[in-house]
Order: C-alpha cells, then sequence, then structure tokens
C-alpha cells in the first residue's frame, strides 16, 4: 500500500472518530501526527488510530494535549569519560539481557543506566509472569520473541541462580466471562464450551505452544478455590512466574563477571553523529566514543531516538497496578489464573492472579494511559478494581491480607508492537523499543535478536573464550539446610543475625549485597537482592536497621542514605538537628 | 541443650512471664532478637508506666530496667540479639544469632510473648504514591528515641492511637512542624490523657471524620491530599479533599499481634483479638504452650500486661511441674457492644478470681457491664464511661466463676455518645 493511500484513510477514520484540526503526514510508513486536541483520551485515540494498520512502522504522535508538559533537557559532560565498543542505553532486563549476551563475545561494552542500580523502571513493577504467547496478538514480533523466549527461561534461570518456576497458567472461563455481550445464557453457554476453547487450542498449534482443555471438574480439583461458576480452562503448562528484578540484577552481574561495564547514575541526554553515523554518546557525567549504540531505554525510548536523529515512535506509557498479599496465603492457589473476559479490555492480556516465586499471592495488573512517564501512583480505584476482578475468580480470597501494592509503566507504542531493529537512516544505532508486557518473558528471545541484528550490520563478533554463563552465587541464608547453615554463620558470624524478620535475611547477605559487582547501595537495592522489607511489616522493623548497615558499610552518614535515586532521602540528620538549625537564627 | 520453660521474647510480657516462672524453680530461657531487652519500652522515653503496679508515673525504660534487674538477678538464661526462628511440634526451638550460630533446643513449655507488629498503608489501603518519607509510627518512635535520627521537619499523623500521639509531640520537642493528627473514625483512637497532654498542651490540631486520599511525591513526600468523611458511607466526601504539604507522613493506625510463630504449633486463634485464644492460665489451645502481652491482644497499659503474664509464667512453671490445674473448660464471649473478650476460656475450680479484659465498640455513657449466663448474672459492674481504645476489665469471683455451666457472655449497655 502507498502512503498517500493510507494517508486518505487515515483523514477518514480520524473524521469518523470527530478528530479535528489534526495535520497527518506520512513518509515511508511513518506517520507524524500534529496539532492540538482537548484531552488525553483522544490523544491516545488519535495514536491508536494512526498505529493500527500493520503495515504501518511507527507512530510520531505530537499533538498537544492540555496536560501536556515540557520536559526540561538535562545538560550533558564534555570531557571524555570513555570508550566502547558498544553502548547500550538503559539497564532493565532489556538491555541487561542484551549485555549478557553480548558478552559472549569479545566486545567491550558499556550499559549506561541513569537511575541508581539496573533494574529500577518497568522491570521491577510488573507481574513476573512468564507468558506462553498465547495470550499475545498473532502475528506480532513480540508474540513470536515471547514464544522464543519462554522455553529459555528455565535454562537461563539455572546458570544464573535465580528462582523461576513453570507453574503454568489456566484461562478461567466463568459464566461471567461473556456477560458484556448480554446474549441469551444458551447461547453464551455454547460459547464458552465450544467456541471459544476451539478458537484458543488452534492458535495455540499455530504458534506450537502446548495447550489443554481441562473440564469444570478437573479444574476445581487442581484449583479447588476457583469459584463455582467456573465452566472450563484452557492449561498452558510451559507458562512460568519468574523474579524479574533479581533476573534482572542476575543478568547484570553476569554480564559484569564477564567484563561488561555499567555506569550507574548516569543519563544519557545526547549522541553525536558524524555523517549519519555514531560517534559520542553524551551523558550527565561525560562522553563515551563509541561506533554502536543500543536503545533500550524503556519509557524514554523515543527521546533517545530524538537525539539520534532517528525518531520514528511515540512511547505513550501505560500505567500498571498490581496487589501483592501476605506468604501465610502459601498453597492457596498453585497456578497462574486469568480470567477470560470477552470482548478484551483493549491493550491488555488481562493479567492474573499468581503466585511469585517467593510465595506472595499476586492480583493484577490495571492498565491505565497516562501522560505522566514516572508516575507510579496507585489509585482507590484500582485497587478496587482489582478486587472485583478476581474476586470473580477466587471469591473466598482473604483480601485483608495485602501487604503491598506498586506501579510500573508498560512503554508502549501506537503500534503495539517491539520495535526492534537497526536505525534506516544512523548507521549503528539499534532501537529496542516499545517493549511492553511480554518484555519479560521474550527477554531472552530479544536478545538473541539483537545480536543477529548488529552481525548483520557489520559489527564484527568474535567469541569470548572466558566467557562464563554461571553466575557467581549468592548466599540466600534462609534456604540452606539446618548443618550447612549452622556451618557458613561459623565462618561469618553475621549470617547468624537476622535483620529482616518477615523475610529471615541476615546481616551478612545486606553486606553482601552492599558489597557485590554492582554495589546496592540504596534501601530499595538491598531490598531487591536480599528482600529485606518485603514483607508483611514492609520495612518497619529492618528499615532503621539496614539503614544503619549501609551507612556504616559505604562509611556515608546517615542522612545521606537514599530510599532510590538521588532526592529521595530517608532522614535529615541527627535528632535535635532542627532545633539546632533554628538555635542559630 | 534443654530447657524447661523457653520465653520467645524479651518485652515486658516476657520479662515478667520469665520471672515468676524462675521463682517456682523451674529452669528459664529467654529470646530476644533485638540487642537489649524490654521490648517497645526502650524507645517509650515518655512516662505514663506502672501507675498501677507501682502507683507512680515511670517513663518505659525505667519500667522495663525493674523487670530486667529482677530477671538478671534470677538464674534465667538470657539471650538477646537472637531470633528464634521456628517452633515444631514437639517443642523444640529453632533459633539464631552471631554468638551461637544456629541451634535448638527442646523445652517443656513454651511462653509466647512475641508483641505486636504496626499496621502499614498498604492494610489500609492508603493510594498514591511510594516515596521517601513514609513511616510507622513506632519506626519512627525507634529511630528518633533509640537510634537518635531525625526523619523529616514537615510531619502529618494519620491515626489517632497512642503512639501516633505521643510522636506528634515528639515531633514537636524536636523541632519539626506538625501539620495535624486526621483520624477517620469520629473518636481518637488514643488514651484520653495523651489526647490532652501530647495534642491540646502543644496546639496541634486533631482532625476527628478525615482521612488521606492521596500520598504526593515521586523521591520524598510533597504532601498529602485529606478528606472529609462521610459517617455513614465511610467514603471521602466529595469536595471537601484540601492539600497538606510535608515531608514526612506518619502511619499510627494500630498494631497487629505477631503471630507468625505461634501459627507454626496451630493453636486457634481469636476472631477479634488477633492473638491466640487462652484460658485463665494463659494457655493456647496447645497444652504447654502459653501467651501473654501484645501477642495475645493489644494492650493499652503495661500494667495489664505485667499481670496477665505473671499468670502465665506461673502456670507454664505448674504445667512443667505437673502440678497445673485443667478444671472444666468454660467458655468467655463478647456479647452486645463488646469486641472481644480475653481470657476466652477459663478453667473451674478456681481458687482466686478471674480478671476478664474486653474492649467495647463504641462509646457509651453510663455503662452497665454484666456477665451472664443466660438470665443468671454471674458478674456485674458500672462504669461511667467506657471508649474503644480502654481497655475494661471485670472480675469474677472463684466460687461464681465455678458455678458456671457452659459459657458466659459479656454485654454492656448503655447511651450511646
Ligand atoms: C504492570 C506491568 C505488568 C507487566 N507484566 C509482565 C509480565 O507478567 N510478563 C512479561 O513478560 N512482561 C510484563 N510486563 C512488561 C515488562 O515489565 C517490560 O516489558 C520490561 O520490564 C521492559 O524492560 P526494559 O528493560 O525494556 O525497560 P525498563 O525496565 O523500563 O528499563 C529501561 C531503563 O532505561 C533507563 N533509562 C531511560 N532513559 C535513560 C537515559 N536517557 N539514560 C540512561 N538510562 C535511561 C531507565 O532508568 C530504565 O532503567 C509488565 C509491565 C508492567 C508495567
Ligand atoms: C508508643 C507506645 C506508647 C505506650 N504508652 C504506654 C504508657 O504510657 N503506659 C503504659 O502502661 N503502656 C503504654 N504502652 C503499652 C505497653 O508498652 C505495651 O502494651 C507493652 O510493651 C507490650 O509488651 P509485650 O512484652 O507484649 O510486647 P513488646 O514490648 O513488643 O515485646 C515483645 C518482644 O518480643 C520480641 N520478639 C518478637 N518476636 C521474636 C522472635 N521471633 N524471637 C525473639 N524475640 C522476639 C520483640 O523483639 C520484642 O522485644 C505504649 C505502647 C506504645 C507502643
Amino acid at each position: 500500500m502507498k502512503d498517500s493511500k493510507i494517508k486518505r484513510e487515515l483523514i477518514k477514520s480520524f473524521k469518523k472518530h470527530r478528530l479535528e484540526n489534526i495535520s497527518i503526514k506520512l513518509n515511508e510508513k511513518i506517520v507524524f501526527l500534529e496539532g492540538t486536541i482537548d484531552s488525553y483520551e483522544k490523544y491516545i485515540i488519535a495514536g491508536h488510530l494512526a498505529g493500527r494498520n500493520s503495515i504501518i512502522r511507527g507512530v510520531v504522535n505530537n499533538i498537544s494535549y492540555p496536560e501536556k508538559k515540557k520536559t526540561q533537557k538535562k545538560k550533558g559532560k564534555d570531557e571524555f569519560i570513555g570508550s566502547a565498543d558498544v553502548v547500550i542505553v538503559g539497564g532493565g532486563i532489556t538491555g541487561c539481557s542484551i549485555a549478557r549476551e553480548l558478552s559472549k563475545y569479545k566486545l567491550k561494552i558499556v550499559i549506561i543506566e541513569k537511575d541508581e542500580d539496573v533494574s529500577c523502571g518497568a522491570t521491577k513493577a510488573n507481574n513476573a509472569m512468564v507468558h506462553s504467547g498465547i495470550g499475545e496478538e498473532p502475528g506480532t514480533l513480540k508474540q513470536k520473541l515471547c514464544v522464543q523466549g519462554h522455553f529459555l527461561f528455565e535454562k537461563l534461570s539455572k546458570q544464573l541462580s535465580v528462582p523461576y518456576r513453570q507453574c503454568g497458567m489456566l484461562i478461567v472461563i466463568t459464566k461471567d466471562s461473556l456477560e458484556d455481550l448480554k446474549l441469551p445464557s444458551f447461547l453464551s453457554n455454547f460459547l464458552a464450551k465450544y467456541v471459544i476453547p476451539y478458537i484458543i487450542l488452534r492458535r495455540g498449534k499455530k504458534i506450537k505452544v502446548p495447550l489443554e482443555k481441562i473440564s469444570r471438574m478437573k479444574i476445581l480439583e487442581i484449583e479447588p478455590q476457583l469459584t463455582d461458576r467456573t465452566i472450563l480452562g484452557i492449561s498452558s503448562p510451559t507458562y512460568g512466574v519468574t523474579s524479574p528484578y533479581e533476573f534482572c540484577i542476575a543478568l547484570a552481574e553476569n554480564a559484569v563477571e564477564n567484563g561488561v561495564d555499567i555506569r550507574l547514575n548516569t543519563e544519557v541526554v545526547g549522541i553525536e553523529l558524524e555523517e549519519n553515523r555514531i560517534r559520542n554518546v553524551i551523558t550527565t557525567e561525560g562522553k563515551i566514543r563509541t561506533g554502536w549504540v543500543i536503545n533500550a531505554a524503556g519509557v524514554n525510548a523515543d527521546e533517545i531516538a530524538e537525539v539520534a536523529k532517528d525518531r520514528f515512535y511515540t512511547i505513550h506509557p501505560r500505567k500498571g497496578s498490581t496487589l501483592l498479599f501476605d506468604k501465610s496465603n502459601a498453597g492457596y492457589i498453585s497456578h497462574n489464573l486469568s480470567f477470560f473476559q470477552f470482548p478484551m479490555k483493549e491493550h491488555t492480556k488481562g493479567g492474573g492472579a499468581m503466585v511469585t516465586t517467593h510465595g506472595n499471592i499476586q492480583w493484577g495488573p490495571t492498565a491505565i494511559e497516562i501522560p505522566d512517564k514516572d508516575d507510579l501512583s496507585v489509585s482507590k480505584d484500582e485497587i478496587y478494581d482489582i478486587f472485583e476482578k478476581y474476586s470473580r475468580l477466587l471469591p473466598n480470597f482473604s483480601k485483608k491480607s495485602i501487604i503491598a501494592y506498586f506501579a510500573g509503566i508498560r512503554s508502549a507504542t501506537f503500534t503495539e508492537d517491539f520495535i526492534i531493529e537497526a536505525s534506516k537512516k544512523i548507521k549503528g544505532l539499534i532501537h529496542v523499543a516499545g517493549i511492553q508486557s511480554p518484555g519479560i518473558a521474550a527477554s531472552p528471545a530479544i536478545a538473541m535478536m539483537v545480536a543477529d541484528i548488529l552481525k548483520n550490520e557489520g559489527l564484527t563478533l568474535t567469541d569470548n573464550p572466558k566467557f562464563e554463563p554461571l553466575r557467581k552465587n549468592h548466599l540466600i541464608i534462609r534456604e540452606l539446610d539446618f548443618e550447612k547453615r549452622k556451618k557458613i554463620i561459623e565462618k561469618n558470624p553475621l549470617y547468624g543475625r537476622i535483620v529482616c524478620r518477615c523475610e529471615e535475611v541476615t546481616e551478612g547477605e545486606i553486606v553482601d549485597a552492599i558489597h557485590s559487582n554492582i554495589p546496592a547501595k540504596s534501601l530499595d537495592a538491598i531490598k531487591r537482592r536480599t528482600r529485606a522489607g518485603m514483607g508483611r511489616c514492609q520495612a518497619g522493623f529492618c528499615l532503621p536497621r539496614v539503614a544503619k548497615i549501609l551507612s556504616r558499610e559505604t562509611g556515608k552518614p546517615i542522612e545521606k542514605i537514599m530510599k532510590n535515586s538521588k532526592e529521595s532521602q530517608l532522614f535529615i540528620g541527627k535528632s535535635k538537628c532542627l532545633l539546632e538549625e533554628t538555635d542559630g537564627d | 541443650m534443654e530447657t524447661d520453660v523457653v520465653v520467645i521474647g524479651g518485652g515486658p510480657a516476657g520479662l515478667a512471664a520469665a520471672a515468676i516462672a524462675s521463682q517456682q524453680q523451674v529452669d528459664v530461657t529467654i529470646f530476644e532478637r533485638a540487642r537489649e531487652l524490654g521490648g517497645i519500652l526502650p524507645q517509650c522515653i515518655h512516662n505514663g508506666f506502672g501507675n498501677f503496679i507501682f502507683n507512680k508515673m515511670l517513663t518505659g525504660p525505667e519500667y522495663a530496667q525493674h523487670y530486667i534487674d529482677l530477671v538478671k538477678k534470677l538464674k534465667i538464661h538470657i539471650k538477646t540479639d537472637t531470633t528464634v526462628l521456628k517452633i515444631t511440634k514437639d517443642k523444640q526451638i529453632i533459633a539464631t544469632n552471631s554468638k551461637d550460630g544456629l541451634f535448638k533446643i527442646k523445652t517443656k513449655s513454651i511462653i509466647l510473648a512475641m508483641g505486636c507488629r504496626e499496621r502499614t498503608r498498604s492494610q489500609i489501603l492508603l493510594p498514591g504514591s511510594r516515596p521517601a518519607g513514609i513511616y510507622t509510627a513506632g519506626t519512627t518512635q525507634r529511630l528518633i528515641n533509640v537510634d537518635g535520627i531525625m526523619l523529616g521537619s514537615k510531619i502529618v499523623i494519620l491515626g489517632s492511637g497512642d503512639v501516633g500521639l505521643i510522636m506528634a509531640r515528639r515531633f514537636i520537642l524536636e523541632g519539626a512542624e506538625v501539620k495535624g493528627v486526621f483520624e477517620i473514625l469520629p473518636h481518637p483512637g488514643g488514651l484520653t490523657r495523651n489526647i490532652v497532654q501530647c495534642l491540646e498542651d502543644f496546639d496541634i490540631p486533631l482532625n476527628l471524620c478525615h482521612t488521606i486520599t492521596e500520598i504526593h511525591g515521586k523521591k520524598r513526600v510533597t504532601g498529602v491530599t485529606v478528606a472529609e468523611i462521610d459517617r455513614s458511607t465511610f467514603n471521602p466526601k466529595k469536595g471537601t479533599e484540601f492539600f497538606i504539604p510535608c515531608d514526612t507522613l506518619v502511619i499510627a493506625v494500630g498494631l497487629i499481634p505477631e503471630n507468625e510463630l505461634s501459627k507454626q504449633v496451630n493453636i486457634s486463634m481469636g476472631p477479634n483479638t488477633g492473638g491466640p485464644v487462652v484460658d485463665n492460665n494463659m494457655q493456647t489451645s496447645e497444652a504447654g504452650v502459653f501467651a501473654c502481652g501484645n501477642v495475645v491482644h493489644v494492650h493499652d497499659l503495661v500494667d495489664d500486661v505485667t499481670i496477665s503474664s505473671e499468670l502465665a509464667g506461673k502456670a507454664a512453671a505448674e504445667y512443667v511441674k505437673n502440678q497445673i490445674k485443667e478444671g472444666a473448660l468454660k467458655s468467655i464471649h463478647p456479647g452486645k457492644n463488646v469486641f472481644y473478650v480475653v481470657p476466652q476460656h477459663i478453667r473451674c475450680d478456681l481458687k482466686s478470681s478471674v480478671t476478664l479484659y474486653f474492649r467495647v465498640k463504641n462509646i457509651m455513657k453510663n455503662a452497665e457491664i454484666k456477665l451472664t449466663e443466660k438470665n443468671y448474672i454471674v458478674a456485674q459492674k458500672k462504669e461511667r464511661i467506657v471508649k474503644p481504645p480502654e481497655i475494661v476489665k471485670i472480675d469474677i469471683l472463684p466460687e461464681e466463676a465455678n458455678k458456671i455451666k457452659q459459657s458466659v457472655e459479656v454485654s454492656v449497655e448503655g447511651e450511646l455518645f
């Protein structure tokens, strides 16, 4: 199809949706939208309309809307701080998977991450499901990579010694699944019993993912807490659950063990080109000379594309909130459970109720389009929406046992698929953008695909003979048996002192995290590595203790200890410090 | 390793129980996970402890010291900085510390005295972001009073329980600005004396029927949105929201008995207390396992903790010596206007009277308290005023208790406030 024809169709559909005064430009299957619109909702609708045709490569949505804020550009530093063969922008699961994959070759690799730790973006706040691909839209890149990636998880998790459980997924069809269609009951019953399972099973066959229809009796036998309104289920046994931030940290640590360099607290603010070739990456800490840049900047990938002069997509942040429940519910369910609903809400696979690798039950997520890329607030409505949705699956579950909730941002493009390709304009630039769900499940396949792209683009990949796939083991004291644990404490008494009572984390493990090869320098970084503060008291007990250990081990005064990034100061100083201040006046 | 009585928790409950048990000539071992004994008392540097037992107002550390000295004089094994990880069904305790490492100890009897933990913002579904600067009240108390660390300069306190009230005053004394205490209920959650001494004396506004509807701030708290509550639906009233800039939010919304260990031995738990069901000896549903202090239900006064913990200590020693009286089990139920009552059972054949501790559901004036079995009145008394935050007590005489056939009910009638 020609650009001009697509454009004519777009103008028609914009009219139909009463989206007026918007200029639509098309160039090589890329849509550029300009103009002004009176609500963010319409901004999203316009973008999605423009990206709907699968032939479109990308949508740049520059329409202004009332809440639109001007982002302040940070300044870079001019002096050179190093050079690398490959610079990876972003230390999320995407960037870290790629780094670890590329560390198999003789390359000088640097990951640049703006936050104080790896895994601080979407990678730390998602649903941890290793999807099998059955929920993804057929024919998309994200589906293909998800199917490939999820089969690799078990082996990778072993190599990196990260928890992984192939628990399987049950798609549950209940009497409420089709209620929005408002059909006579015999008809919806027929659809639920025969048509829907048939369609799903056929999809599975097509992508070579095993699926099985499970009768009502059988499903209630394996998940006895499921609602009595259950009609039947479809099982996807290769589904799993990981611990995404631990997986990401492990990838990064293993990458570092294999020679990768990580620069934290460093933000990429510009890219210098030389005749349409990557020359230097400009960061807040200085310049890095390189020929190759991998843009894995999550929600900011469009901004990186912009400074590299090849922006052909806009990221629209889609927030998702998730609820976590106490471990005392262990055994309540054993599979990932997803509630089948038709018609589906747009752009979500609907999430699920599941058990994390550490035994907490998790419900969610929601899906809300928001203008602010770092708005991680959870609203009361979201909490109640999730309660309602999953109470339909598990009506007797005690919601009182909630211990935490959190939000993450999906980096969605308007074409709603991953964009993984070499730039058509700038030599040396690789886009790995729009990595929304299933970005976790797909991550191993994404990394392999990027390595292939680099090779095709002319980067020489010589095997690194020293590559060590196994990550150095970290001690997890609570998991040791009695005798082993006893012996370890004899060697290092700090493993005998419990600092986090809920998750049984010892001082020794906290000290290990602070001195690991990607040193944990904030409370949250320690939490992600050790689980200190992740339990039912949510750090009420261990916060003062962990903060003091961190201060002791790093030699920083207590008021310089952060919850996470730079301005997240926990304390203001010693007690009476405020009185001292006023005394001086 | 072996011992007769293991006491888990070295707070006022554990200390009192251990002391009494040891005085009955049994071998007692205390495990305390903190480095010092005293439980939460060392961080409660205000006065108001021991009015009943010592007839004077002591500070928390002073009160605790009395029992620490006592315990140290007796032949009690004290293991501080030691966390109990596990209790097995055959009464083995697995614990860990940095001196002895991981170890097992076999015991004849166990006294659970683990106290409680605080409810967090998640348990009350407080919406908004998750920046630095949100602390539970007890954590702020420990930070300021024990660790000497100051947390912020502009403070909002959610919840008017005792810890919240005490901390409101504490923040003022540290030079911070306390923007107000917000309470969702129409009445305060803490003791009246704390409302007067901690808020009114310092001109700190108490806003009843108010709650926080959103926490703001990405890195550190920048403020909260507060709204008035509709008294019938308990939802925030539209249009009443206002923003309060602050850098610290203190959550003082109650305590939860810490019973993860108790659950390992499968003892029955009370529905409204959050702690184990106990009899007048503070024995749980598992023979030889006793419980006392805040692990059973949240106490407002430490004197009550000490008194009931001494019962537990005495009974545990008797259990070890096979002298415990196992009379017929009669149950005590909460009746009209009563939220819970402890103990939930009494064993008859009593020689001395039993004190029942209970919490009412509403504030009531001229309250008539009755303990009845069908139409028979086992005990009764009058109180000028009863309030949910303040424990009410009633004694049963032994001769009356021994007459109980099956079960009695505690009820309160009076003028609703
Ligand atoms: C609520 C929710 C639930 C989800 N559930 C699942 C699921 O169950 N299964 C699944 O497979 N996927 C799931 N996903 C998707 C998955 O979380 C993401 O696809 C994945 O984490 C994306 O990883 P990433 O590395 O691309 O992005 P991120 O983790 O966001 O990493 C990007 C990194 O780039 C850094 N960065 C950005 N700009 C710059 C700059 N200028 N300079 C330096 N660094 C920069 C950021 O700080 C960040 O650390 C979910 C997502 C959400 C939000
Ligand atoms: C802020 C505040 C103000 C108060 N003000 C007053 C007042 O003015 N007057 C008054 O009379 N009362 C007051 N009280 C109430 C009274 O202090 C408490 O009810 C009492 O301290 C409870 O004693 P406890 O021993 O049951 O619990 P705690 O004091 O909490 O002790 C329990 C101990 O068990 C330990 N423990 C728990 N689990 C383990 C484990 N697994 N292994 C080893 N050790 C463990 C804990 O570390 C802790 O030290 C106040 C309470 C608070 C919080």
